[in-house]
Parts: C-alpha cells; structure tokens; sequence
C-alpha cells in the first residue's frame, strides 16, 4: 500500500514502513533506547531525502520514549532532579546543534556531516561498549559472580563545583559533567536525528556512576524532551518534518517495543549490552564502507537550498 | 516618408492576402483528459492523456507529424560532483542550474531531431538537447551530462518515453506520466503541427498539479505555520507513544 509523504514530497510503501518502526521498535525495547540511530540510517537508505529522515526521526523517537518513559516513571525508576541538569544542557545543545544542520545544508554537505557523526559515534560508543560487556562476561565467568561495580571511586570529576545531592542515584557530585554530557548528546542528537539515548546510557554507567536501576528511565525522561526540542526546532528552521512518516513509524515502533522489552527481561546486563555494542558498531560500519566505496555515480543532483 | 509609404503598401497588401484565406478549419485540435493531477495520500503517479485531431492526415504520405511537450515549474538544481578526500567520498564541484524545468516530457510521430532544423528546436526548446542549461558554478560539460542523464533517471525528464499514437489517420493521442516525485504548480503542454521542417500549428494546453486532501492541508500548514505545525507534530508522537503505552501495557 502505497502512501505519500507530504513533507518528503515521494511515495513510500506504508507496510515497509510499519516493518521498518517495528523492527526498530522492537531492538529499542530490547535495549532500552530509542533507537533513532538505527532509524535515520534506515529511512535514508530507502531513500527519504536525509533531512527529513533526520527530523522525522527525532519527531518518532520523541513519540517511542514517551511510551518507555511513562513506563519507567510507575516503577519510580526516574532520578528527575539529575534529569533536568541533563536537560538543560541538551536544549542548549540542541539548539546548537539545529543551527550547525541548517548551516551544513546550505554548504551542500549534510550528507556527509551525519555520515561521519554517525561513523564517528556510533564506531566509539560501539567499541567501548563490546569492550566493557566482553570483559564483564570474562570476569563473570572468572569469578563465577558479577563483579562489583567500581562505585565510588574519586576522580578529578569530583573536585569540581556547585555540587547538589542526587537522592535517587545516590550521587553527590558538581552539575558540570552532567550539564556537559547532556550538552554534547544535544549537539549530536540535532545534527544526528536521533534522542541520544546510546550515548547517554554508557554516559551515566561510566562518567557519572550511576547505578543501572534508574539510568535507563532517567536518559528516557532527557530524551523526551531533547527529541521534542529537536522536532520543534527542525520544524521551524528547516520545515523537514514530515507528520506522516512519523506517525507510520510510531505505529509500529509501540507494538515493537513491548515485545522487545518481554524480550529484553529474558537477557543478563551484561549480554544485552555486548548484542547493542555489537549492534551499534555494524551499523558505523555499514556506514563506513558507504563512505569509502567506489560510488555508482559520481554525480548527484538536488534542489538549490 | 518613402518609408511610410512602403510600409502602408505592406500593410495593405497583407491584409488583402489575409481576406483571400477561407474561414479557417483549424489545422488542429487538441485537449487534455484532465486538467488537475491532485496529489492526495494515495497518489502515486499520474499519467495524463492528450489528445486530438488534425485536419490532414498525418504521416510519411502528407509528411505531417505531430508533437507533444511538456514543460513544469522551473526547479532551480544543483549537481555535484563526488571527489575522494583521503579515502573518502565527499561532495565536490558543483554547477548550479537555476533555470531548468522541473518536469519535460516529449512525445512525438518521429524524433524531432529529423522534423525540425535545429535553431528552431532551440527557440521553442523541443527536445532535451534543445533546452538552454546554463549554470553557474562549474562549467565543465560533465555536470550538465549528468543533469540530464539522472534527471532522466528519476523520470522527471522524459524524452519519448511514450509514443504519439495515430488512429484512423487524423486521431492522435499521448500519455504523458509524472511520477510520484512530481512539484506542484503550472504545467505547460504544448501540441505542435509540422510540416516540412515547420511548425505550422501550436496549440497550448494548461494543467494544474496541487495536492489534495490531507496532503494538502499538512504541507500547508508546515509551510504557513511552522511553530504550530512543529507543536503539532510534538503533540501527536507524544499521544502515539502514551497510546502505544496503554494498549501494549504488560503489567
């Protein structure tokens, strides 16, 4: 069944559209993350002109952790408080970031610039965490127990300032890192498309030792509104959401999701962060051999921006 | 003054030649099947028929032939080049076309390139090799090759993609196919007469591409009203993932 996309201005299949938000759909509730950093490469591989793909996909991720945060919120597993210090980085971050993608469009280079973010990250976090989760499996199975986590070990972060209690993370540390990370993951989830929850995941574990328990709500409660930051500001400066696109994706994205998730239950911490590093790192992979091939054709035409 | 009197003699002697022509039957007719493609939630192409007739018989027997173009919007385009910076493929050179149109189609009985002399193909721009590309930016032939070559590609440009068939001699008719990508605005179709290397009869036809429906009102109200619209679509994937919460509850 064919539909056509207003914003996109072509015709796509609905059906593979639904398929497309219910594979995602379904990894991202395996994984607890939102799972644009899969969909934004997907939708321009069918062909969705990369801005709309990027847009729309902050717009569906918006709507995907809007259904994992509500979640999360009636176990009480949302540190708010470290929340909104994430957040109020990532708006800034964001906003940033939305003006860089408006100023790499006009310099005819946006194709490139979310290739390379995309390799850039996703090849980092991926490895760091294939490392991490592979060493964890090996000192599990050393020692016949999972290790203690490295809580409370003293570094230069925190020698920094303004210093506020954490309650719900059990963490008394300055607002800097966080304001930092969630500056950062703003910036990427602009020019990227995607809510940032992979990137923040591994942030909070390993730069801000936070226990898993709440980290997963807590990168879901900064994601929502990054994401609708993103949707917002993309809407007004480069008008490439497409409302359509989005809705399909959601569509499956929900059903997805909650199968994903019954799934997720089943795996050890440790496996199911060794399948998404695995994950995240075929995909810059895959993106890093589209980037250095031979293309078919040399020449490729589009609208004067 | 002997000027003007050379130029009244013209003027007379013109207008007792135009006086001796009979009433004129046309020398051709031609209409469209539709003269709106709407572009709803379903569309996905739309081919439109031309058709007509003439007053003599086309053909190689009276040497009549019959031509379709159409011509949209112009769609200012840039081609660029890819080069390879240390191994990776980036965007290079580009040539900006500001004036080309966003959709040309020809059809017709024989290749225009054996009707018509070439600097008349190039004033009524018939024909893909006809159409002033002129571009600003790189200059070398290769980009205005490659606008043609994948202009062609997606559809946009089409040149006798489909025939111009004749019935019975005097009927003719043409579908001209735009695919899903295609821009809203003002369409031109333009139905020729030629004969002996001339045209010797035009006729213009207007087509109309909008959206409809939805589609419409969606692409309106982001171009419009971008806050709005921007709120909207925050609004509505917020709803989509609650809802998704609510009926796919496990617990």
């Amino acid at each position: 069944m064919q539909v056509y996309l207003p914003i996109a201005e072509m015709s796509v299949d609905a059906l593979l559209l639904l398929g497309i938000g219910f594979g995602v759909g379904w990894l991202s509730g395996l994984f607890g993350v939102g799972g644009g950093f899969l969909l934004t490469p997907l939708l321009i591989l069918i062909g969705i002109p990369s801005p709309v793909a990027v847009a729309s996909g902050a717009n569906q991720t918006l709507g995907a952790s809007v259904s994992g945060l509500i979640a999360q919120w009636r176990r009480d597993n949302v540190d708010a408080r470290m929340g909104v210090v994430l957040l109020a980085g990532g708006i800034v971050g964001s906003a940033l970031g939305v003006q860089l993608f408006a100023l790499l469009r006009r310099a005819g280079q946006v194709d490139l610039a979310v290739a390379v973010f995309y390799v850039v990250v996703l090849g980092t976090v991926g490895l760091l965490m294939v490392r991490e989760s592979v060493r964890a499996i090996l000192r599990r199975r050393r020692t016949g127990s999972a290790a203690a986590a490295r809580a409370h070990e003293h570094t230069w972060l925190h020698g920094l300032p303004f210093k506020i209690r954490f309650r719900k993370s059990r963490l008394y540390i300055s607002i800097v890192p966080p304001l930092l990370i969630g500056f950062g993951i703003g910036v990427l989830s602009a020019v990227m498309g995607v809510g940032g929850g992979f990137m923040l995941v591994p942030a909070m574990i390993y730069l801000l030792g936070m226990p898993t328990s709440v980290v997963i709500g807590t990168s879901l409660f900064q994601v929502v509104f990054v994401s609708a930051n993103v949707t917002l500001l993309q809407a007004l400066q480069v008008g490439s959401v497409d409302i359509v696109l989005t809705l399909l994706l959601l569509a499956g994205g929900v059903a997805g999701a909650q199968f994903g998730a019954a799934m997720g239950t089943k795996l050890r911490g440790e496996e199911t962060r060794a399948l998404l590093g695995l994950l995240v790192l075929s995909v810059a992979l895959g993106l890093l051999w589209d980037l250095v091939r031979a293309p078919e054709n040399l020449f490729a035409i589009g609208p004067v921006p | 003054m002997r000027r003007a009197a050379l130029a009244l003699l013209a003027a007379l002697w013109a207008g007792t030649a135009a006086a001796q022509v009979p009433p004129p039957t046309p020398a051709l007719t031609a209409d469209l099947s539709t003269d709106r493609v709407e572009i709803s939630t379903g569309f996905t192409g739309a081919s439109v028929l031309v058709f007509g007739a003439t007053e003599n018989l086309i053909g190689p027997a009276s040497g009549e032939d019959v031509l379709v173009v159409a011509t949209g919007p112009s769609q200012p385009t840039v081609v660029r080049r890819k080069v390879n910076v240390l191994g990776f493929w980036v965007n290079g050179p580009a040539a900006t076309f500001p004036e080309v149109p966003g959709f040309y189609a020809i059809a017709a009985t024989r290749p225009v390139w054996e009707l018509l002399p070439e600097d008349t193909r190039r004033a009524s721009r018939l024909g893909l090799d006809a159409l002033p590309l002129r571009a600003t930016g790189s200059q070398a032939p290769a980009f205005r090759a490659a606008l043609l070559d994948l202009k062609q590609q997606d559809r946009r440009w089409q040149e006798y993609a489909a025939p111009v068939t004749v019935a019975g001699g005097r009927l003719f008719s043409a579908r001209v196919a735009f695919p899903d990508t295609v821009q809203t605005g003002d369409y031109r179709i333009e139905v020729l007469l030629l004969r002996e290397r001339r045209i010797v009869a035009r006729q213009e036809l207007f087509l109309r591409v909008e959206r409809v429906g939805t589609a419409a009102s969606i692409a309106h109200v982001a171009r419009t009203a971008p806050l709005l619209y921007g709120v909207g679509c925050v609004l509505l994937a917020a709803l989509a993932g609650w809802l998704g919460s609510v009926l796919f509850r496990r617990s």
